[in-house]
């Protein structure tokens, strides 16, 4: 029966998502952004690496569609060829946090008070350390790598997503229904399985667009002060900060990858926008999830669905 | 506390009791509940302290060796220096030994330059200390007035452009801010410099003119915040009956707005400042490297190729440290504006 009941709501929902025009404009976007991840170096028109000499500093031209940078290489082509990195190493992160939170977010309400107690205290101590610093850190102990350097900013993201969950739980598990096949004698794996999960999924989405802007956000930071690349490999950080170094030759140069990154994440953030507006009931509202998230003992900071947890 | 605490104790009705607490029952209760807060924060400075210093550990540089350089790395003396350095200790005691000394100022001594790491954080910090701080201002003030003017005139052009311009601000990251103002006020219009910091006791107006550009870059997404948050609380709070109620007596409209409505719609406001400090710190790694900055995250950066991992480690604590007091302070700030009849905060 729940399959049904619960089947429905979820496609509704989705639909009145992709009724916002700005849910519309950024799924194009991030979509555009997904085939640039996968045939971005395929597709580039020129090599990322190829120089040219003759051709510094040159405004958008049929040629070169975005200019050339202080080499001469074709900034379409670089920017193109970056995207698998930002693209992969951002979800990457996201991919960490998500299974770092969200089991022992949904664990902590089944396990008893000493788990969550402990699970909160990690939660929270980890939300003191600041995510570029802590990522930049932990590449001094590691060694310089775009890879560690993500793996810390997703051990960082687990806290948002641990709270989301463990606040959704708390929420449903004490609904009657839950407790009805509690009675009726259902496992606790298909509780959570069948109960949780299903209405756990809207929260976890809405959190999932908005880390992965901030994960976009951090690689691209992360690039841009040359962590873990080596420089003539693109990327989109790295376009950044060699354009900033020639801005009396091309004042316009940083113009192109700024835009593209806040292009990106803006899309991630109206998404997650889109859907907490237009979620229905399945997704709390943000106050009601932080109160969730404070009921059993008092906390340093909450899960603030958070739009920019990293940059 | 927090957001949702905030909604709450936000709401006017639980002002209204405070008036019948004696000052010094409301001094001890506001002591009691900061004691409450701190006790709270003790697991937590130890595990995220636990954490920074275990990166130490993790990391497979073997600082004997470094110290020592290749000549003088004789089996022999990386003992007698593991042993001198406290190496040879296990982690959990070499911790405790970092965390007590820490505690009295000494971070350890750099692994490369020899210099102690409080010297070279204190040395940065004030950098970081006068864009975040400047950044705070700005955002109170841009933010602020942006609110109050928003909530004010609801649903006005005024209203419509704030809300507008908030949603573009706040996806656009700090550094990229930061970019787009060296190119508008340092390179084309030559009013502010590219980069270059003077300290305050130099000469205020350089350091003001070297620490704006950085400042305001880091101070707009938190506006944004800071402006969305007053704006909806103040419009809710204008609302209320007792907002009326003071209009209809007579106050005037301005004594209404700041002594009764913003005192009361002023928290959520409070609290997005305190979440985005860790934000605009990490912005001020950014902003550093944008406008090149001698700051905290300069050092952090260069200690971390050259993989100097106590000055990471005593970076690292210090930022988490601030994060820490920033939050105590505003949870303090919070519990002093909103107090209820019986002193618990809603």
């Amino acid at each position: 029966m729940s399959a049904v009941a619960n089947g429905r709501p979820a496609r509704g929902r989705a639909g009145s998502v992709l009724r916002l025009r700005s849910a519309r404009v950024a799924l194009v976007v991030l979509a555009g952004i997904a085939v640039l991840a996968v045939l971005g170096p395929t597709l580039a028109p020129q090599g990322p690496l190829a120089l040219n000499t003759n051709s510094l500093f040159q405004g958008p031209s049929w040629h070169h569609l975005l200019g050339t940078d202080y080499l001469g290489r074709d900034v379409l082509s670089r920017l193109m060829a970056g995207t698998p990195l930002s693209v992969l190493t951002a979800l990457e992160a996201v991919g960490i946090g998500m299974v770092l939170g969200i089991a022992p977010g949904i664990a902590s309400t089944f396990l008893g008070r000493g788990f969550d107690f402990v699970a909160n205290r990690v939660a929270d101590a980890l939300m003191t350390l600041p995510s570029i610093f802590f990522a930049v850190a932990v590449t001094a102990a590691l060694g310089n790598g775009l890879v560690q350097a993500m793996v810390p900013i997703g051990v960082l993201l687990a806290p948002a997503y641990f709270r989301i969950t463990r606040a959704a739980t708390l929420e449903y598990s004490r609904a009657q229904y839950v407790e009805a096949a509690e009675l009726m004698g259902a496992s606790k794996f298909h509780l959570v399985k069948a109960h949780v999960l299903r209405k756990v999924f809207p929260n976890i989405v809405v959190t999932t667009a908005s880390l992965t802007a901030g994960a976009l956000l951090a690689v691209s930071f992360l690039t841009f002060v040359g962590i873990g690349v080596q420089p003539p490999e693109p990327t989109w950080g790295g376009v950044l900060s060699s354009d900033l170094d020639y801005l009396s030759q091309a004042p316009w140069a940083p113009f192109i990858p700024g835009a593209l990154i806040a292009v990106s994440v803006g899309a991630l953030n109206a998404l997650a926008d889109a859907f907490r507006d237009r979620g229905g009931r399945g997704v709390l509202a943000l106050p009601q999830l932080a109160q969730l998230a404070v009921r059993t003992g008092p906390t340093l900071e909450d899960a603030n669905g958070s739009r920019r947890s990293v940059v | 506390m927090s957001v949702a605490d905030l909604v709450l104790v936000a709401s006017p009705t639980t002002t209204a009791g405070a008036e019948g607490v004696p000052p010094r029952r409301r001094g001890r209760q506001i002591l009691a509940r900061t004691g409450s807060g701190l006790a709270v924060l003790v697991p937590i400075v130890f595990i995220s302290s636990f954490i920074t210093y275990s990166l130490g550990a993790l990391s497979n540089s073997d600082p004997a060796a470094t110290i020592l350089g290749q000549d003088g790395a004789t089996p022999q003396a990386v003992a007698r220096l593991n042993r001198s350095l406290g190496l040879d200790h296990p982690l959990v005691v070499q911790y405790w030994n970092w965390l007590v000394k820490a505690v009295h100022g000494n971070l350890g001594v750099s692994y490369f330059t020899q210099i102690p790491v409080s010297t070279s954080i204190s040395q940065r910090l004030p950098v970081d200390l006068s864009i975040a701080g400047l950044a705070v201002v700005l955002a109170v003030i841009i933010g602020g007035s942006a609110g109050i003017l928003a909530a004010v005139r609801r649903g006005g052009w005024f209203d419509r452009g704030v809300t507008l311009v908030c949603s573009v601000v706040s996806t656009l990251p700090a550094f990229v801010v930061g970019i787009i103002l060296v190119v508008l006020f340092a390179t084309t219009i030559k009013i502010f410099p590219a980069n270059g910091y003077v300290g305050p006791t130099t000469s205020v107006p350089e350091w003001l003119e070297h620490v704006i550009l950085p400042g305001l870059a880091l101070s707009l997404q938190v506006s944004a915040d800071v402006a969305r948050q007053l704006r909806t609380s103040l419009v809710g709070v204008l609302e209320q009956n007792y907002v009326v109620g003071a209009t209809v007596r007579g106050l005037p409209r301005r004594r209404v707005l700041f002594r009764h409505a913003l005192r009361n719609a002023a928290g959520p406001a409070i609290t997005v400042l305190g979440y985005d400090f860790p934000i605009m710190l990490a912005g001020a790694v950014a902003a550093e490297a944008v406008f090149s900055l001698p700051g905290l995250g300069q050092l952090l950066l260069e200690s971390a190729q050259t993989r100097d991992i106590p000055v990471v480690q005593g970076l690292l604590l210090v930022i988490s440290s601030f994060v820490v007091v920033v939050n105590l302070v505003v949870n303090t700030t919070l519990n002093v504006l909103y107090r209820t009849k019986d002193g618990t905060s809603a």
